[in-house]
């Protein structure tokens, strides 16, 4: 179980850590002032002070008040439901570089589909295709807009 | 009564076979996304924006604005039929619609839903035609100062009212503007904030944070939450939503004080969310048949729908005016808008009053379209509600990714569209706005121009933002807004003490 408590900190730390790398980020191209008005690195850097302090501000918050502590954030089992979404999207998000995405997200619907719906193999072969090729008239045909396409279209010459 | 020609000229405008075909196909499309869970109004239309880039401006804004009342309507159709808001500005409509639908009354409680949204849509559009010119006008005088000032207080305000925690509020608004700042400096162009990776140089796209943030993040909640769909059965009769019509001039004060609530809490950045739960909560105080709330009661739906209509339209007339969001999803057009090369802003009237009048008179029409498409189209909506999850979610999955791509073309996009989605899973189960940050990307880059072009002004004195009654004005109430959660409570203490022994 991940406690609502860790997640709180966890999250305001990231963001003091995000404001932080604004602020050292900006410093680079300069805070001060030129004869052409403010340096371009000044907003920024102020942005990144503001959300540095904010985030420091809630680090302090959750560990001065402590309400949150016996709360869950998420519970074991739904630690597992949310992987098992998540994973097979980074999967896809991996492999449509070399499959294209037409070929991947038939492919990652295939999967879901059968391994965690439980549907039939044709069944789940049939969306998969169906979505790829409604996509493909949509985009490429419909609004003339391309989509990042592998070796099967090409090989298909498409 | 230039108000009135100008509006007449609008529907020349907008009052093609085209315009009215993709009036249509932007409300059903809405309706669509409204339904489903994952997607709503923001992630809508920044998935269908890309798709718009070669399209004619005023083809283009009808298509994503019906879209957006499409959506708006949706979502309470999934609100009282499945007790599942499809958007969080429907959450309150769950609260007695579901209940009323439950009885056996679907009919009259979809009815009632969307006959008091269309109310207060055209309240909202009847505002923004009476006010936006005046407004525009107004507007005209500023100088970047009075700009700078504007911003500050929409973002003061997202501080101040926004209901969450402030310092989240805060992180929200900050990673915003650092995200706009990325990639090229519109002022000097220097790259900054690329930290060496070239992708960066290009900077970040508010649409793939949208369809991340509002799309993936909402997705992965769902499955959190372990998806339960008991939909109740609806066949719409004509003459059962005459029936409810008829009663609808009973509930006038609930309409009209909704309505109100909607377009105030639409121009100011309150948002349609806020907006429909603070309608609910004035209902249940001020209305006779108080027990009868959460029950099923007529007035606990009216309200929370006309103020999310009404918040919703309106939030169209700071966008087109001032060129300052009143919503997520306005956020969004207006991002679109400088996409079409167009300036959102107080010149648009005038450069363009064919596209600012057009839309306008779009929003009558696109109103009274999206009505009469949701009450004949709530069977089909309610049986693709019925497609298991374990289809739905992943399809939706490929069409967010889809999207994500058709912006830029990019394999870079990919990857921040999942680093968003975590974005989003954590800011919305943590209690992080997430309205505020997308706002921020979007107007970032242009009220950092406005500070900057202040400052120069003035010989880097920030005394300009005090040196008329118009900026100091909004500075102080800005202010006043930026303090409002520290004092709050110690005013509610000093009342509590002022008047004990109730």
């Amino acid at each position: 179980m991940i406690s609502r408590f860790g997640a709180e900190l966890v999250t305001a730390v990231i963001a003091t850590v995000f404001g932080l790398t604004v602020t050292l980020g900006a410093l680079e191209f300069g805070i001060g002032w030129s004869p052409s008005g403010p340096e371009p690195g000044a907003f920024p850097f102020y942005i990144g002070l503001l959300i540095t302090a904010a985030g420091l501000g809630i680090i302090i918050q959750t560990l001065v008040q402590k309400r949150s502590s016996g709360e869950a954030f998420l519970t074991a089992e739904q630690l597992r439901a949310v992987a098992s979404f998540t994973l097979p999207i980074i999967a896809l998000v991996v492999v449509s570089p070399w499959l294209g995405l037409y070929v991947s997200m038939a492919l990652y619907l295939f999967f879901t589909m059968t391994v965690q719906g439980g549907y039939r193999i044709y069944m789940a072969a049939l969306v998969g295709i169906g979505m790829a090729v409604f996509m493909y008239v949509v985009l490429e045909i419909g609004f003339k807009t391309p989509l990042l396409k592998g070796p099967l279209e090409n090989a298909l010459g498409l | 009564m230039e108000g009135l020609a100008s509006l007449l000229h609008g529907f020349s405008v907008a009052l093609t076979a085209h315009h009215i075909i993709l009036m249509m196909i932007g409300v059903l499309l809405g309706i669509l996304v409204g339904v489903l869970p994952g997607l709503g109004a923001p992630n809508g239309v920044s998935l269908l924006l890309p798709l718009t880039f070669t399209m004619d401006p005023v083809a283009a804004i009808i298509l994503l604005t019906s879209m957006y009342w499409g959506a708006l309507f949706g979502g309470s159709t999934t609100s009282i039929l499945f007790n599942i808001p499809g958007e969080p500005s429907s959450v309150a409509t769950t609260f007695d619609g579901y209940p009323l639908a439950k009885k056996g009354h679907a009919t009259e409680a979809l009815s009632y839903a969307f006959l008091s949204a269309g109310f207060g849509a055209l309240l909202g559009v009847i505002i923004i035609t009476l006010l936006s010119g005046w407004v525009a006008r107004f507007a005209m005088q500023f100088s970047p100062a009075e700009y700078f000032a504007v911003y500050f207080l929409a973002f003061a305000s997202f501080v101040g009212l926004g209901g969450a925690n402030p310092l989240k509020t805060i992180v929200a608004i900050g990673t915003g503007f650092a995200l706009a700042a990325a990639g090229m400096d519109s002022v000097s162009g220097n790259l900054r904030l690329t930290y060496g990776f070239d992708q960066l140089i290009a900077g970040i796209s508010f649409l793939v944070a949208v369809i991340g943030l509002f799309g993936l993040g909402e997705l992965i909640i769902t499955i959190e939450d372990g998806l339960r769909l008991e939909g109740l059965r609806a066949r719409i009769s004509l003459w059962q939503v005459l029936k409810t019509a008829a009663q609808m001039p009973r509930y006038w004060v609930a309409l009209l004080r909704s309505g109100l609530v909607g377009c105030w809490m639409g121009i100011t950045p309150g948002g349609p969310t806020a907006a429909s739960f603070m309608s609910y909560g004035l209902a249940k105080r001020f209305s006779r048949r108080r027990e009868n709330f959460g029950k099923g009661e007529p007035e606990g739906i009216i309200s929370p729908e006309t103020a999310d209509h009404a918040a919703g339209t309106s939030a169209m007339l700071p966008m087109l005016a001032l060129g300052v969001p009143g919503s997520a999803t306005a956020a969004v057009m207006l991002g679109g808008l400088m996409i079409w090369g167009l300036n959102p802003g107080p010149m648009l009237f005038i450069e363009r009053p064919d596209f600012v009048w057009g839309l306008i008179a779009s929003m009558y029409l696109g109103n009274v379209v999206a009505v009469i498409l949701v009450l004949s189209t709530v069977p089909f909506f309610a049986a693709i509600l019925r497609i298991p999850f374990s289809i739905m979610g992943p399809a939706i999955v490929v069409v967010c990714l889809v999207g994500a791509y058709t912006v830029g073309n990019r394999e870079f996009d990919l990857w921040l569209l999942l680093v968003f989605g975590a974005v989003g899973y954590a800011f919305k189960k943590l209690d992080y706005p997430i309205a505020p940050l997308v706002l921020a990307m979007v107007i970032g880059d242009k009220a950092e121009d406005t500070f900057r072009q202040s400052l120069i002004m003035s010989k880097g004195s920030l005394s300009i933002f005090w040196s008329n009654s118009l900026v100091a004005t909004l500075m102080v109430l800005a202010c006043l807004l930026l303090i409002l959660p520290v004092v709050l409570p110690y005013i509610r203490a000093l009342l509590r003490r002022a008047a004990p022994a109730q």
